[in-house]
């Protein structure tokens, strides 16, 4: 039958199709069967509704792309399998319909006048045509020779071999997939994304909680909480009796030799003439760290600005000389008394040991050096220090500490004469390097103890460990220490008195503490020592 | 020194991660629960302030005190490669009145926090110690028993390791092939790097509560 006017959708397109089912004012009417089954309401209303989708989806993709956010890939791929079914549905029922009819441009305008010709043209591509015959010569190769019913009979049966193929292999599919619980037959499972508000929260949380734990922000002490409360818990109920940070106690304890067991009175010795000096003298573990770049490969600390020998190179003259002065004149002025009375104490507090007696016979060779307390108790305090600042402290106080830290050390190592001349003699900067050198031996010195080794020479231990053992040292033995060698008030030179209490304490300190956890770093350690 | 990672962990997980931990490391839990007491140096000790941190062991029948010097991270082409974060740390026993000491030295306290959690402590290739803590501020100064979380929903999780200058290395390899059991349920990263939470930790959780039973660990 043939009719003129209706314009069948343009097929194979996804733009919204211009479906217009324009009732022609002909004569003709279409075959009532060919009308029904064309069923043009029904086609109006679905590619209507398909254009309604397209675009909404289209809008939902413009969305995205506006705010910048990536769409749910699954969802797009989901809604894009709806539109395309039903396009192809679509599609499908026109064409069972559309012998009847023919397409007839309606809009000749500039614009399609070009490309009508080829969209109305049913010769296919050349391209296409090709491709055509190609698959056509494939698929009748053995056969073209036969006639043409025989052709279809081996094509049918052709299909029905691949058919019969497909059926089993889905069953196989089918049965494994019961077998392994995978469930029917769906796509990939969705992955559990966070909507994005929950993912904000939690980033915003963990943001928190990083700082907080890292860099202590958000648990600052308002100022109206720097009072104390009344009511201490049990771990800090001794251990605090005063106020927060509030250093008010300025009682001084003159005569040396007096164990006085209330802690203030260290800190007003500290705070007065030794105020000073604490404030200068602050020996860092970028210090030692800086030293032992200087002697080893700088691994650790590869493109710190500090590494290397910067720091150490460049000490300020000025504070050298005044250092250097101040020592001299503490020399000086140091009676004979404190030196006897140290040694005195000594020879009490000195436990068994290969380092008492060693250290005995090197005190009497230092019976011209100062034994302030004062200076042992800054110079621990500096040693404490020492592991508890951070690497950018200024020249004047590794000099200081260094000078100390050179004597305390030489004296707790029985090989570590030499050094100990050396650095009498030298100029700071050589002392440094000496001393870089010493305070790792000093480190060595209480595991040496441990093992049973003597002898210690100089290795390059790394930094930390060092100032751990120092630590050991300083950790439980510090109140004794402290308030021992609370008497002195002059300032300077190192207390090599006290040195074998010191590493007495060292000793003991390394006993004391067996869990921590430097301890799997010491068979490594002897084995260095050894080598 | 030290190799230290960091992760978070939504609370709800913290009981499948601790199954997890048992089953990796073979070692009973230890409890955590530790007071830190964050010091700052005043300006007489130095032009730089710098930071202690004293540590209570309110977990053992009496309190155990440690002090803590975290120093400067490794830096480096070196160092941007490695997935865990080295660093110098400084670590001793103290005796209960360090804090009255660094307080006369010359410290203030800048912060205090009361981390509560659990750990474990095990060795392969290297002791590794895995801890899981809440993080809690104190309402009021020293207050410990008011103390609330900081982020109720979130844990932190810290993988450490000491380390020497020689054998960071492995030292690295070691914490990161043991970050890798973990992945199910977190990420871990350096500290300071976010990482957010795995979206399918509710169903490795899940996963790990049901295999295990309830068996009571």
């Amino acid at each position: 039958m043939e009719v003129d006017g209706g314009a069948a959708p343009s097929q194979g397109q996804l733009a919204p199709p211009a479906a217009e089912a324009v009732a022609p004012p002909k004569v003709e009417r279409l075959n009532p069967v060919v009308q029904q089954q064309l069923n043009l309401e029904s086609v109006k209303t679905r590619a209507l509704g398909l254009y309604k989708t397209i675009s909404r989806i289209l809008e939902d993709f413009e969305a995205f792309a506006r705010s910048n956010t990536t769409p749910k890939w699954q969802d797009a791929l989901g809604q894009f399998s709806m539109v395309s079914m039903e396009l192809f549905n679509i599609v499908e029922d026109i064409k069972n319909v559309s012998k009847a009819f023919v397409v007839y441009p309606r809009n000749v305008n500039a614009e399609n006048a070009t490309i009508l010709p080829v969209m109305l043209s049913s010769k296919l591509l050349p391209e296409m045509e090709a491709e055509d015959t190609t698959k056509r010569e494939q698929l009748l190769f053995g056969i073209s020779g036969l006639p043409v019913h025989m052709q279809i009979e081996k094509l049918k049966t052709r299909i029905d071999m691949i058919g019969a193929a497909c059926e089993t292999a889905e069953k196989v599919i089918s049965d494994c997939r019961k077998a392994y619980g995978l469930g029917s037959r769906q796509g990939p499972t969705l992955v559990p994304t966070l909507d994005k508000v929950q993912a904000a929260k939690i980033q915003e949380q963990e943001n928190l909680l990083r700082a907080a734990v890292n860099f202590g922000e958000g648990f600052k002490i308002p100022i109206d909480q720097r009072q104390l409360p009344t009511s201490l818990p049990s771990h800090l109920a001794d251990v605090l009796s005063f106020g927060d940070g509030a250093q008010n106690l300025g009682d001084n304890a003159g005569a040396y030799g007096k164990n006085t067991s209330s802690f203030s009175s260290n800190q007003g010795v500290l705070q007065t003439p030794g105020g000073q000096l604490i404030g200068r003298s602050v020996p860092s573990p970028s210090n030692a760290v800086a030293f032992d770049n200087a002697s080893t490969p700088p691994m650790a600390y590869a493109n710190s600005p500090r590494s290397g020998t910067n720091i150490m190179n460049t000490p300020s003259p000025q504070q050298q000389v005044q250092q250097q002065q101040q020592q001299r004149q503490k020399i000086m002025q140091l009676p004979h008394q404190q030196q006897l009375l140290v040694q005195q104490q000594l020879r009490q507090s000195s436990a068994a040991g290969v380092l008492g007696q060693g250290v005995m016979s090197q005190l009497h060779d230092i019976t011209g050096q100062t034994q302030q307390k004062l200076q042992q108790q800054q110079f621990q305090n500096r040693q404490l220090q020492t592991s508890h600042m951070p690497h950018n402290i200024a020249q004047n106080q590794i000099n200081q500490g260094s000078q100390l830290r050179s004597h305390i050390n030489q004296f707790s190592g029985s090989a570590n004469s030499a050094l100990f001349n050396a650095a009498q003699s030298s100029p700071n900067s050589q002392m440094i390097t000496n001393m870089s050198a010493s305070m790792q031996s000093q480190s060595l010195l209480p595991r040496m103890q441990q093992f049973g080794l003597t002898g210690g020479h100089t290795q390059r231990n790394h930094p930390s460990q060092m100032l751990n053992d120092q630590m050991f040292g300083m950790g439980p033995s510090n109140p004794a220490n402290m308030i021992a060698m609370q008497q002195q008030q002059q300032q300077q030179q190192g207390g090599f008195g006290n040195i074998p209490t010191h590493t007495q304490n060292l000793q003991s300190g390394m006993v004391n503490l067996p869990n921590t956890t430097q301890n799997p770093n010491f068979p490594q350690q002897r084995q260095q020592n050894q080598s | 020194m030290e190799c230290v990672v960091q992760g978070i962990i939504e609370t709800q997980h913290v009981e499948a991660l601790q199954i997890l931990l048992q089953g990796l490391c073979g070692v009973p839990k230890d409890r955590v629960r530790v007071h830190e007491f964050c010091l700052k140096s005043g300006p007489n000790l130095g032009v730089v302030p710098s930071e202690v941190r004293l540590l209570c062991d309110l977990a053992q029948p009496t309190p155990a005190w440690t002090v803590r010097h975290v120093g400067g991270a490794m830096r480096g082409a070196g160092a941007e490669q490695l997935s865990v974060l080295v660093r110098s740390v400084v670590e001793s026993k103290v005796s209960s009145n360090a804090l009255r000491f660094f307080y006369a030295v010359g410290y203030k306290l800048d912060h205090e926090l009361l981390k509560i959690g659990f750990a474990f402590r095990f060795h392969r290739v290297v002791p590794i110690t895995v801890t899981v803590t809440s993080a809690n501020r104190m309402p009021k100064l020293h207050a410990v028993d008011d103390a609330v979380p900081l982020t109720p929903g979130i844990q932190l999780v810290e993988i450490t390791a000491p380390a020497a200058g020689d054998n960071y290395n492995e030292v690295t390899a070691a914490v990161s092939s043991f970050c890798e059991y973990l992945v199910p349920l977190l990420h871990l990263s350096k500290p300071g790097v976010s990482t957010g939470i795995v979206p399918t930790a509710a169903a490795a959780a899940s996963s790990l509560l049901s295999n295990s039973g309830g068996k009571a660990i």
